[in-house]
């Protein structure tokens, strides 16, 4: 699996610190904010593959963070974390074209799965679009 | 890139019928998003499956479990499931309509008895006088302040004055500014895997409760109650705040003094003695004790009392019957100097008054032990040890007179609930005695007579002798000295704990430990009361036992004869067993775990063939993932078949000759396309068929007939069965049999007649996700032989490592979790298996020839097929 790009968003900065310490090591590109704000702000200045995002965050609510990097690009792929569990709103977070939906805390081979299979998604969806190879292969 | 594409262009060119090169390419994108979607699938299966084998774990018993682990497990179930329902909508787009409607109806159910936890009254008021309230009011004035309220109320007994700040209170601290949510979200995320984590976990909730604002209605409400307590008792008046919970005192579950108490608390000081109180909910001990016994947080609503300070002269507890041995109804009173507190924290000397209760009321035996201290309130604020001064240490605490008064207490109290009782109390310095609290006592259980003699090997050495019986029964273990509390964070499970003090913070540990030592504490602390409630054998009081007993030795605690004998002495721990308790059985938690299970783990759609399996008769998540399963393998399959691709049609698998298998690349699982009919072996990529395939080649089948090449089907089954009847009913799928592969995938499912064999294996360097399946099921034998067979495969596979399920004559052996070089051993097993365990139905009934069949197949196993070097 190639290298690709990372967001975190969690409003918990060591979460974030020693997450974005572990992927890095896993040869992974992170970018983290802190917010709804400014992980949009972040992804319309730079190229993000996926997002790691925190579902219950002041400001921003994460459902809203969700749907607004799907208005903004529907192939970022999006797995959500969640320090409260809730059927409900997992499955709310799935309609709405999240990945996947994990529970903190997340093991961190757990969470490097499915940002990588969440990147093979957005490969596939690429490649629908251009329906044709990528340069890249 | 061109040349590649003129090579594809030449290839597909060539191939019948031609696909346009654009077409082409969309196709392979097409099978790339399918192949994904079906592994993100089989990656949801694995985790649902995974986590209702934890449900049904927690329920067999064992580990202790949670409101955290519940909701958590639940919602993995349920997420994994939904997950699996998208992926089959991009499969199978509109082909299954009922599965999101069934998955909701069952998720509405979860919901439901998820969120079915205590809810205290919203308008209930904040604060209530203590002489207003009785066990009408236990909702909200919890259960210790209700009883107290009561027996003051009928019985006129002495209790101090006081107010309560209530359940209402509680509330509405913990939703203000979002407190309760922080405290779930700790609770959730926190590593709970060892007391470390869980200690830390503690400190994290209290540290939280404990800079929580509380809000100004309270607070309020609160100065109000104090003035009007002040304006009867006097400005130097002094208050103890205690817990007073729901749960707190019932008699399955009595909590026992877990939370904090603070005494002698001034008005300056009132809202954090208050937070303190509140935030013992999250001590270490209690955390535990909720954990092991299956009591919701939420459920757990917290009032606390406020009652005026009673600068106690003497205090301590009394039971109205032997907490420890049945049959002995005379009330049992320890005492001490000073505030009883000491006596419930086990950390000091006390007195030990019999009371009997015919022909009149007498004290019938006493104990006075050497009192070099006693705690006694400061001036300001606050608790302190003072030493015992002149001979006092020796003087009995009470007087012949006050013994029996204390006694007449806890009967009259007794008498008013019918039923035996615990009390604290306490003797002011006007001599008048105070009623502290009152709660009801569990009857000891009648077993073993202490008379009988026990069966003791001659020359067992006693190591310990002398002490009081604190929790009843007779076991053996491991010693573990703990000196300080950090030793508890290495407490070995089912050893026996060996300490100083019978101090409440041990309490943290007995879920755990075999038996409990203490040289000091009775009958009457804490600890105690835990022990005799979770049936663990303890001994107190016993001087030198940190110097007579070692780490490490192995000893028999009889706590009934109050012995400690060295080694282990199965005669006597039969003799008098500890009661076995499984303290969370029939508890909130477990309960609602049982229910969640009805609706998640049973299965009902057992048979793809049947015209039951259907979205529609899916009654628990456990159906849909199932019926997802088997749907989903199918899809695949018949989409390969019915694109007219030559790049994903299946392919002949030569094997020195055609074999009569079949091979479709899901993605990756040739080492270069495949033009034409055939695909050799040495062009397959995936990892688990090579693996199956050179344990099915690695060994040569002995046994007649010669090895033909007709299949793995008859190759496992001698059918007997027309396999011409079948033809027709069954999808091409059925009649072959197929290899579905990817590099790390391999799927094998063989239908004939009325046999069928699956073999599923995932294997990468995603240790976490790897799994082999292997099902089976029929034979041509009778059912006897069939029977056999099955359980002469399931014990082989057991024996490595794989976790076997026969129902009736249906084989499923699963191995998950384990690197890849594990796994492609197993799969090595398997085909193995699949070739020698032909025919060996016609054997089964001969006990000889089985054990040699047996013997001669461990040896090729773990012989040739796992040191050899693949084919």
């Amino acid at each position: 699996m190639s290298e690709f790009t990372v967001l975190l968003v969690d409003d918990e900065e060591d979460f974030r610190r020693t997450l974005a310490k572990r992927l890095e090591k896993r040869n992974l590109q992170v970018l983290s904010a802190a917010g709804g704000e400014e992980a949009m702000a972040l992804i319309r200045r730079s190229a993000v593959d996926v997002v790691a995002l925190d579902v219950r965050m002041p400001g921003m609510d994460g459902i809203d963070v969700l749907r607004a990097i799907k208005a903004h690009d529907p192939l970022i792929e999006v797995v959500m974390l969640t320090g409260h569990a809730s059927v409900e709103a997992a499955v709310e977070g799935m309609d709405f074209g999240a990945f996947d939906y994990l529970m903190k805390p997340v093991g961190i081979d757990e969470l490097l799965y499915k940002l990588q299979d969440a990147y093979e998604a957005r490969r596939i969806g690429l490649k629908r679009n251009s329906r044709g190879p990528t340069p890249s292969e | 890139m061109r040349r590649i594409r003129e090579y594809l262009h030449r290839r597909l060119t060539r191939s019948r019928p031609a696909v346009p090169e654009a077409a082409a390419d969309e196709l392979r994108v097409a099978f790339k998003e399918r192949y994904h979607h079906f592994k993100l699938l089989l990656s949801a299966n694995k985790r649902a499956l995974e986590r209702m084998a934890a449900i049904e774990g927690a329920l067999r018993g064992g580990e202790a479990f949670g409101m955290a682990f519940v909701r958590s497990t639940c919602t993995e179930v349920a997420t994994a499931v939904w997950r699996m329902i998208q992926s089959m909508a991009v499969l199978a787009p509109g082909k299954y309509p009922e599965l999101p409607t069934r998955f909701k109806a069952i998720n509405a159910q979860i919901k439901a008895h998820l969120e079915s936890s205590f809810r205290p009254l919203a308008e209930a008021a904040l604060v209530v006088s203590l002489g207003t309230i009785d066990r009408n009011w236990r909702d909200q004035a919890g259960g210790k302040m209700a009883g107290l309220g009561e027996v003051h109320k009928k019985t006129g007994l002495t209790v101090p004055d006081g107010f309560v700040i209530t359940t209402a209170a509680y509330s509405r601290f913990l939703n203000h500014s979002g407190l309760q949510d922080e405290i779930n979200r700790l609770i959730q995320t926190a590593d709970r895997e060892d007391t470390a984590g869980l200690l830390e976990l503690s400190a994290r909730l209290q540290q939280a409760v404990l800079k929580a604002p509380v809000p100004r209605d309270i607070e309020s409400a609160v100065a109000l109650a104090w003035r009007t307590l002040e304006s009867r008792h006097g400005t130097a008046m002094r208050i103890a705040l205690r817990s007073s919970s729901l749960f707190e005192d019932d008699i399955a579950s009595a909590f026992a003094g877990q939370f904090q108490t603070e005494l002698n608390v001034s008005r300056d000081h009132l809202m954090d003695a208050y937070r303190t109180v509140v935030a013992s909910k999250y001590s270490l001990h209690a955390l535990t004790y909720r954990l092991n016994r299956g009591i919701r947080d939420e459920d757990l609503a917290v009032a606390v009392g406020a009652m005026v300070m009673v600068d106690a002269v003497a205090g301590g507890v009394a039971y109205t019957i032997s907490p420890v041995a049945a049959d002995d109804d005379r009330v049992h009173i320890d005492a001490t100097w000073g505030l009883p507190k000491a006596i419930v924290d086990g950390t000091a000397a006390y007195d030990s008054f019999i009371v009997a209760r015919a022909p009149q009321l007498h004290v019938a035996d006493q104990a006075i032990g050497h009192k070099t201290s006693r705690l006694v309130c400061y001036l300001e604020e606050g608790v302190c040890r003072r030493d015992a001064t002149g001979d006092q240490a020796d003087l009995p605490c009470l007087s012949p007179d006050q013994v029996l008064e204390v006694a007449r207490m806890a009967l009259e109290i007794e008498a008013y609930y019918g039923c035996p009782q615990d009390i604290e109390w306490a003797i002011a310095a006007d001599g008048k005695l105070n009623l502290l609290q009152s709660r009801p006592l569990p009857v000891p259980e009648g077993a073993g007579d202490a008379t009988v003699t026990p069966d003791i090997p001659e020359g067992t050495e006693v190591l310990l002798e002398g002490g009081v019986t604190a929790s009843p029964g007779a076991v053996g273990g491991t010693v573990y000295p703990a000196a300080k509390r950090a030793d508890a964070l290495r407490f070995p499970a089912d050893a026996i704990l060996v300490v100083r003090q019978a101090a409440p913070y041990w309490a943290t540990l007995i879920g755990r430990a075999a038996g409990v030592v203490a040289e000091q504490g009775g009958v009457a602390g804490h600890l105690a009361n835990v022990a005799r409630e979770f049936g663990v054998p303890a001994l107190f009081s016993c001087p030198d036992a940190m110097a007579r007993l070692a780490a490490g030795d192995e000893v028999t605690l009889d706590a009934d004869r109050r012995r400690v004998y060295a080694g282990r002495l199965p005669g006597l721990i039969a003799q008098r067993p500890p009661r076995k308790v499984n303290p969370l059985a029939n508890s909130p938690v477990f309960k609602l775990l049982q229910a969640l299970d009805r609706l998640i783990v049973p299965l009902h759609l057992l048979d793809p063939e049947a015209s039951e399996f259907h979205p529609q008769n899916c009654r628990t998540l456990h159906d849909i993932t199932r019926f997802l399963h088997e749907k989903s393998v199918q899809e695949m399959f018949s989409f390969g078949q019915a694109h007219h691709f030559p790049e994903r049609s299946s392919k002949q698998l030569f094997y020195k000759v055609p074999m009569q298998w079949w091979v479709l690349n899901l993605d990756d699982g040739f080492v270069a396309e495949v033009d034409g009919k055939y695909v050799h072996l040495d062009n397959i990529a995936s990892e688990p068929m090579i693996a199956f395939w050179s344990g099915f080649t690695a060994i040569p089948w002995a046994g007649p007939p010669a090895i033909d090449h007709r299949g793995l089907a008859s190759v496992l089954f001698q059918s007997t069965a027309n396999t011409a009847l079948t033809v027709g009913r069954r999808s091409r799928y059925a009649e072959k049999n197929y290899f579905m592969i990817s590099r790390h995938y391999c799927n094998l499912n063989s239908r004939l007649g009325y046999h069928f064999a699956m073999l599923e294996a995932l294997v990468s360097d995603r240790t976490r996700e790897n799994y082999v399946t292997f099902q089976f099921k029929g034979g041509a034998a009778d059912i006897e032989r069939r029977l056999k067979r099955v359980h002469f495969i399931g014990d082989l596979l057991e024996t490595y490592a794989f976790r076997v399920t026969i129902q009736e004559d249906h084989l499923t052996a699963r191995i998950a979790n384990e690197d890849r070089g594990i796994m492609v051993e197993r799969l090595k097993i398997l085909g193995y298996l699949a070739l020698h365990t032909r025919q060996i139905d016609m054997i089964m009934k001969n006990k000889a020839r089985v054990e040699a069949l047996r013997a001669k197949m461990r040896a090729d196993i773990d012989g040739v097929l796992l040191n050899a070097t693949q084919p």
